[in-house]
């Protein structure tokens, strides 16, 4: 209870500062307008704002970069869910279901759902954050290179279950995400791969290449269409989720928001991450799995309570240890050292007052958020109603001024529309993209912490069965990989025996069609 | 007649009233405002550096600074660009030790000598760092186990071919030990990956580790440098210990080759008035960063003599193109 004393003081001591609140505020505002547009992601936001949070003192410029940190990984979702663009690579998970219910005319389902899982989610980590940092701190020094591998593989086998119609097609995209992810720097040797002389190429930009597969895409498809208001419904339907259609989430947000958390504290792993081993858990979970990725209001609540979990998480590693768990905490390890809090163990004894009122500070931004993000949703949702002569046009400028406003970068851009053009063909012929943004994250994380694992135990490859945490995490990749395939096996066996029995079949395997599946 | 002296007088007039405004122009540079490029991301060690310099320059100049992010190729995309700038002074660069070593390596299509140094504003040496639970007190009990066990001890750096990987490969040099290195997606995954005991050593920056040796987690060893560090000057260097060896990554201004003597020297005023500035002190000490401000001709030197050496290691360890 000592924790919840110094919390109800932090809150008093923050009721006292009207212009930390507002600015903490002006900060999720912000941060929802930066992470709902395409290419500027919550890290950039972030690292915009920092020069200018100098000059504050420091419960102010701390508590607007967290505003815009947990704005920026909400905001992402509302241009993935009315527009397929995601505006962080978190919400690229949030996409797929999201974007579905907004073509069925549920946007505002999709949305609010959005919110409410964002709020529970964020909230939930801030909690975890507060009352269980000392507890949990050690969890991220266990994360060695060949966790860190086993947690890529794992993230790679969630192919499996975002793959939509077809799981070939979905490991098509897969493989060519991970072919893209060998271009660049080799990630221990410094060698350059497949650049063809280009600097540019050194990295394999990653954003780039997700706007264009999502966005431009889907500009470039909305442009055949002769139709000046096109085939999207533009109703917004309701915004708040019926009690009982959120009932049915709470357990779902409730495991996201954990697996964020987890996720959050792991180092090099982000909200991304999170948002996509959040959806396949849910999926696996879920009682109606067939209906993941043809809009369904839990894969949101999913992507979105996992994504904003890491927040927490992030925040906790950071600050108990000095150790960033994500590129957005990097940024904010250089905001705290320049007010003079040195991140790490020593935080907490030496400004134990002041750690407390900022978390009294993170909560309220969580409420600001779900105010801001409910009371804007009205107005959001007109995009909708927008004649699709003007929104095409505008999605293709927004993806170009974003892709560029990313690395200054003329470079990117070509790359961006190159994958547009790329996206519009897989759209055309049933690819889905996720695989690929998936891959590309997972890739480069797996390849590099393999090789250095390697390197660690000189050469030896007994890490892979001798590590708990590592055989866990790879354990949970083959149960992912085999379920999808072992649930379709069962479904064709109960289908064959309704044949036989001439019966109608009981429950589960009802919805699920094999025909359908093979197309 | 008197209209051809009229045109004569025209056009003389216009001449000399041409190039006095040129030379006006000269005089008054900058004329519109400066962009400084910084190789890499927003919010990092360079980019804060680079930010806190605007802030003071622009004290001193008539027109502002402006900081605009090239990233990318690990420093290779920004620092080509400021190489291939039009020399007017008007686009300057944050230059950092990656000029002598990225050439070597063949990932870089300029040289040391495409740049002219303004200043140098900031150094940091590397450092030998250890968990403060491991059995090695002092650098000399270190490298005692690492010449008892060749290629066993991990030290984790900043990726290979990087800084912080070379200064531990010419430590090994002149100690005549060898290390296993293993290369980490900067700075910051090394010092966590010591944090959990998963590595033995890092040889990153004092500032990288300040945070965890204030909290009695980590513990340097000995520092790279000519003279002892100022935050922690209970610590060894390497040439104290009949180790001479000194290696350190260092950030300043830098402007194409070919640009205006005048522009380079209102540039060089101003960069030593900036960096004189108190707000640009503070800043740099709030972030752990050593003010390190060297003249343009001592700069040139550092910058000289740091492209012999990485040139002759890399060609060493086989890792230059």
């Amino acid at each position: 209870m000592f924790e919840f004393n110094l919390l109800l003081e932090g809150a008093r001591t923050l009721m006292g500062q009207p212009m930390a609140l507002l600015l903490a505020l002006m900060g999720v505002a912000l941060g929802i307008v930066i992470g709902a547009m395409p290419g500027l992601t919550a890290t950039m936001g972030v690292a915009i704002l920092l020069p200018f949070t100098f000059g504050m003192d420091p419960l102010s410029g701390l508590l607007m970069i967290c505003g815009v940190f947990f704005g920026g990984i909400y905001g992402g979702s509302v241009t993935a869910i009315l527009l397929k663009i995601p505006g962080t690579p978190a919400a690229a998970a949030t996409a797929m279901d999201g974007y579905a219910l907004t073509r069925q005319g549920k946007a505002g389902l999709a949305l609010g759902t959005a919110v409410f899982s964002s709020f529970l989610g964020g909230t939930g980590s801030v909690l975890v954050l507060i009352f269980m940092a000392p507890i949990l701190a050690s969890f991220a020094l266990k994360f060695s290179a060949s966790e860190s591998f086993a947690l890529a593989v794992f993230g790679l086998s969630i192919i499996a279950s975002i793959s939509g119609k077809s799981v070939i097609k979905g490991l098509i995209a897969g493989f060519l995400g991970l072919l893209l992810a060998t271009v660049g720097l080799d990630p221990m040797g410094g060698f350059p791969r497949y650049t063809g002389g280009y600097t540019e190429l050194f990295a394999v930009p990653f954003i780039p290449v997700m706007i264009g597969l999502f966005a431009a895409a889907e500009a470039f498809k909305a442009m055949e269409d002769p139709e000046v208001r096109g085939g999207i419904a533009t109703a917004l339907g309701r915004i708040i989720p019926p009690w009982r259609v959120y009932r049915r989430m709470l357990p779902t947000v409730g495991r996201s928001a954990g697996l964020g958390v987890a996720i959050g504290m792991i180092p090099g792993a982000g909200a991304d991450i999170a948002a996509f081993v959040a959806y396949n858990e849910a999926k696996r979970f879920s009682k109606t799995p067939e209906t993941y990725g043809k809009g369904e209001p839990n894969a949101v609540a999913a992507c979105e309570a996992g994504a904003n979990g890491c927040t927490g998480g992030a925040l906790l590693t950071m600050l108990t240890l000095g150790i960033p768990g994500d590129a957005v905490t990097a940024v904010m390890l250089g905001a705290l050292t320049l007010q003079g809090l040195q991140p790490g163990p020593l935080l907490f004894q030496d400004h134990a007052g002041l750690v407390f009122t900022l978390f009294a500070g993170m909560l309220f931004c969580y409420v600001a958020m779900l105010v801001v993000g409910l009371g804007s949703l009205r107005f959001m949702g007109r995009i909708l109603q927008m004649p699709k002569s003007v929104l095409t046009p505008t999605i293709l400028a927004l993806c170009i001024v974003g892709t560029y406003a990313l690395n200054n970068s003329l470079f990117d851009v070509g790359i961006m529309l190159a994958a547009g053009v790329v996206g519009y063909f897989m759209q055309k012929w049933d690819f889905p993209a996720s695989p690929v943004v998936l891959a590309l994250i997972m890739g480069p994380m797996a390849e590099a912490n393999f090789r250095r694992a390697l390197s660690l135990s000189d050469g030896g490859l007994d890490f892979l069965y001798t590590r708990p945490i590592t055989v866990g995490l790879l354990t949970a990749a083959a149960i992912t990989l085999v379920l999808p395939l072992a649930r379709r096996w069962l479904a064709v066996r109960s289908a064959a025996r309704v044949r036989q029995d001439g019966r109608q079949p009981n429950g589960k395997g009802a919805a699920f069609d094999p025909a359908a599946s093979r197309e | 007649m008197k209209c051809l002296r009229l045109v004569t007088g025209a056009v003389v007039g216009a001449v000399v009233s041409a190039g006095l405004v040129a030379g006006a122009q000269a005089a008054e540079y900058p004329t519109k405002q400066i962009e400084l490029i910084v190789p890499y991301a927003a919010g990092g060690g360079t980019d804060l550096v680079a930010r806190a310099f605007a802030d003071a320059a622009n004290r001193h100049l008539p027109k502002a600074i402006g900081v605009v992010n090239k990233t990318g190729g690990a420093g290779a995309v920004g620092l080509t660009e400021i190489m291939a700038a039009r020399p007017d002074g008007y686009k300057v660069g944050m230059g950092t030790v990656e000029i002598t070593m990225l050439p070597h390596l063949g990932l870089a299509r300029f040289t040391v000598e495409d740049f002219t140094p303004i200043a140098r504003l900031n150094a940091e040496p590397s450092a030998v760092t250890v968990n403060a639970d491991a059995p090695w007190q002092t650098i000399e009990e270190f490298l005692a186990h690492a010449k008892a066990n060749p290629g066993k001890v991990r030290i984790g750096n900043s990726g290979t071919g990087a800084i912080w990987h070379l200064a531990a490969e010419a430590m090994a040099k002149k100690a005549e030990v060898s290390f296993n290195h293993v290369p980490y997606d900067g700075a910051n995954p090394a010092v966590t990956a010591l944090l959990g005991n998963h590595i033995e050593a890092v040889t990153v920056s004092p500032a990288e580790v300040s945070s965890h040796v204030a909290a009695g987690k980590l513990r340097i060893l000995a520092v790279m440098d000519e003279k002892r560090s100022a935050t922690f000057p209970n610590v060894p260097t390497l040439t104290e210990k009949g180790i001479d060896v000194t290696v350190a990554t260092w950030r300043g201004i830098v402007v194409p080759k070919r640009t205006p003597k005048d522009v380079v020297e209102t540039l060089r005023s101003t960069a030593r008035a900036a960096a004189d500035e108190a707000s640009f002190r503070e800043q740099l000490q709030k972030m752990n960063l050593t003010h390190a401000y060297a003249d343009s001709d001592a700069f040139k030197a550092v910058m000289e003599k740091d492209n012999a050496f990485f040139k002759e290691l890399m060609t060493e360890l086989g890792i230059a193109q």
